[in-house]
């Protein structure tokens, strides 16, 4: 009962015109670059980081989560049509939806993924519109011990869950954790790292941080290969699904739905993995698995719903614990700092206009997205004739102007610069960078409360071991770091990730 | 001694150890304190040893494991970009921004070999009128827009 009442409370400051209008800008937005390869949801929230400070915080949020889920439906457009994921969720989609295209059956493909998006999308608001209160009453029960077992388990989890080398991945977020504690020590008020300049006193700022490594490394990078042309495969004059497609789809879409909705939840989730394990639990439970990669519609129906409701869950352990799942959840963690608003189970009581409001543009913004996708996917197939060379300069330019305006710090803007040979350099190493921002905005927390922790146990660091949740929280995160070196599930996690070749 | 294959791993532990030394001679002035009163030092001192562990562990697997050589390096996008960027911290406070947005996209456009100059000329001088339409006037954002006085 509570929580329609949250629900409809939500949906009264969601329709506000401001909200709307907002809601509206980011779905746009969340479209284009999810249309767009080679800009991401990351490099872009980042980007309007500084813009949002002008707004009030429930629209900054409704706008910025809405670039997030606009993202997964544009980039379902992307690789259905180019046989380029626009985004790094819509890898799988490319296998069966960029074969329907060749078929002629583009525009059926491009509706199940709209259409699955949109009914993913609203279940998973209302799983968090029910999940997440009662998990932010148990997050209060939590003391500093727990906290920061908490964000060790969500650090593991992520990187545990991620691609790539574990070893180099830890040594990542060890990083992100060391360029975190850069600035002047709460309780000392001495400064740590700071060369002795004034502007670092403060730390490092988190905006040149995201953008230089994300944008900046980014664009380096993309510059080396020389440009590829985009042709877009396909007549999308029929956007109807035959009844066969229904039929076949459905069942699809709503396990899609509840794996992505489980694996949102997951610190390190989200959209990517979702739409991973999505892909994998359809063709296994298939009776006709060679069809897929062949143009089978569950192909682009499973993963497009599970990449979507996993963007969405991925906001509840945000909103409940604290603790941002990804990057992009970290930067909506950054942007919720910026305003003040300590993100936590604390959002729930303090700021209950926030957390509904955000929810309820939810459901809003799903909707408003499958009509910017389906009748207007001409614009958008417009679009990504954009070439690349056009279009860098101009991220370079907000990039500036966004990191610029945030303290009108002339310093900051040449961190970007450093962040940005950083960002290139981690990839070409192969070093992941989603870690490390994550560790960074978690760092300082983390400090705070293990400080904390051996304060109130007098320096015993048994603490963590014999209080039975934080116990129980590392033991998780022990588990997660053995499992991942077993060989098999080594093998099972690098074939995941696989798929795509 | 054999070849070492796995140089792109072999230099990322060098480069996360050579990070974590620089980190733990910046903070070796720094009062350690005790578990229970930790000082400044104490988390930094204790990630750098976590960091330096974690680079030698990386190094250690690079020099049994397969993996590719180095990729190579492009130098014309890294000079271009962020002689671009360089430019832009230099000009914002002293030419404003229509000077700061316009020498960015241009030094920017090297790093392309394919664009050209009329190309650049024009993405430049739109991006600097978009820029100032959107960040000055609509947001009203207080920056400089042409050099001399003031905002």
């Amino acid at each position: 009962m509570e929580t329609l009442l949250g629900l409809y409370h939500g949906l009264t400051i969601a329709l506000l015109p401001t909200n709307l209008l907002y809601c509206l800008v980011g779905a746009l937005i969340g479209t284009l670059i999810g249309v767009l390869p080679g800009l991401g949801p990351v490099a872009t929230v980042a980007m309007l980081l500084p813009v949002t400070l002008y707004l009030p915080p429930v629209t900054a949020l409704i706008m910025l989560s809405g670039i997030y889920y606009g993202a997964q439906y544009g980039g379902s457009t992307t690789a259905i049509l180019v046989n380029l994921p626009g985004e790094n969720s819509s890898v799988v989609t490319c296998l069966d939806g960029y074969q329907m295209a060749r078929q002629g059956r583009a525009g059926p493909a491009l509706a199940v993924a709209a259409l699955g998006s949109l009914f993913a999308g609203c279940v998973a608001t209302l799983f968090i519109a029910f999940f997440a209160p009662p998990l932010a009453v148990l997050a209060l029960l939590f003391g500093p011990s727990e906290y920061f077992a908490l964000m060790v388990l969500g650090l593991i989890a992520a990187i545990v869950l991620a691609q790539g080398s574990l070893l180099k991945a830890l040594g990542m977020i060890v990083l992100g954790l060391l360029l975190a504690s850069v600035g002047t020590d709460l309780n000392s008020s001495l400064g740590r790292m700071t060369f002795g300049i004034p502007e670092l006193a403060d730390g490092i700022g988190f905006v040149p941080l995201a953008m230089g490594v994300f944008a900046v490394g980014e664009i380096i990078k993309n510059l080396e290969k020389p440009e590829e042309r985009s042709l877009v495969t396909g007549d999308i004059s029929n956007l109807w699904p035959t009844k066969d497609d229904f039929r076949r789809s459905w069942p699809a879409v709503l396990r899609g739905t509840a794996l992505g909705s489980v694996l949102g939840l997951l610190p390190g989730g989200g959209a990517m993995l979702s739409s991973f394990a999505a892909y994998a639990l359809e063709k296994r439970l298939s009776r006709e698995p060679e069809r897929f990669g062949r143009g089978a519609i569950e192909g682009v129906a499973a993963p497009e719903s599970a990449n979507n409701a996993g963007a969405q869950t991925s906001f509840i352990p945000l909103l409940t614990l604290g603790i941002p799942a990804n990057a992009v959840i970290a930067l909506m963690a950054g942007a919720m700092m910026i305003h003040g608003i300590q993100p936590g189970p604390q959002v729930l009581t303090k700021n209950p206009e926030l957390f509904w409001g955000v929810v309820a543009s939810m459901l809003i913004g799903n909707v408003m997205l499958v009509i910017i996708n389906l009748p207007l996917i001409r614009i958008w197939v417009a679009l990504l004739k954009i070439p690349y060379h056009l279009l860098y300069p101009a991220i370079l330019v907000f990039c500036c102007i966004g990191v610029y305006s945030i303290n009108k710090s002339v310093f900051e803007v040449s961190l970007l610069l450093v962040f940005g040979l950083m960002g290139y350099l981690f990839l070409k190493l192969r070093l992941e960078p989603a870690p490390l921002l994550l560790a960074f905005v978690l760092g300082p927390l983390m400090e705070e409360n293990l400080r904390r922790a051996m304060v109130l146990s007098h320096g015993d660091p048994t603490v963590f071991a014999t209080r039975p949740i934080s116990a129980g929280l590392l033991l998780l995160a022990l588990a997660l770091l053995a499992l991942v070196t077993l060989p098999i599930f080594r093998r099972t996690r690098d074939v995941a990730f696989k798929e795509e070749g | 001694m054999r070849r070492i294959d796995n140089v792109t791993d072999l230099v990322s532990g060098l480069l996360l150890v050579g990070l974590a030394l620089l980190a733990l001679t910046l903070t070796w002035p720094l009062r350690l304190g005790s578990a229970t009163q930790m000082g400044p030092g104490y988390v930094p001192r204790l990630l750098c040893y976590l960091q330096i562990g974690l680079g030698l562990m990386i190094i250690a697997q690079s020099l049994v494991t397969q993996g590719g050589p180095l990729e190579k390096w492009a130098p014309r996008p890294i000079v271009w970009v962020l002689a671009g960027l360089a430019f832009f911290t230099f000009a914002i406070e002293r030419l404003g921004l229509v000077a700061a947005v316009i020498g960015l996209v241009l030094l920017s456009c090297l790093a392309h070999r394919g664009t050209r100059p009329l190309e650049a000329a024009l993405l430049g001088i739109g991006l600097a009128v978009f820029s100032v339409l959107l960040f000055v006037e609509a947001l009203g954002l207080p920056i400089l827009v042409w050099p001399g006085f003031g905002d």
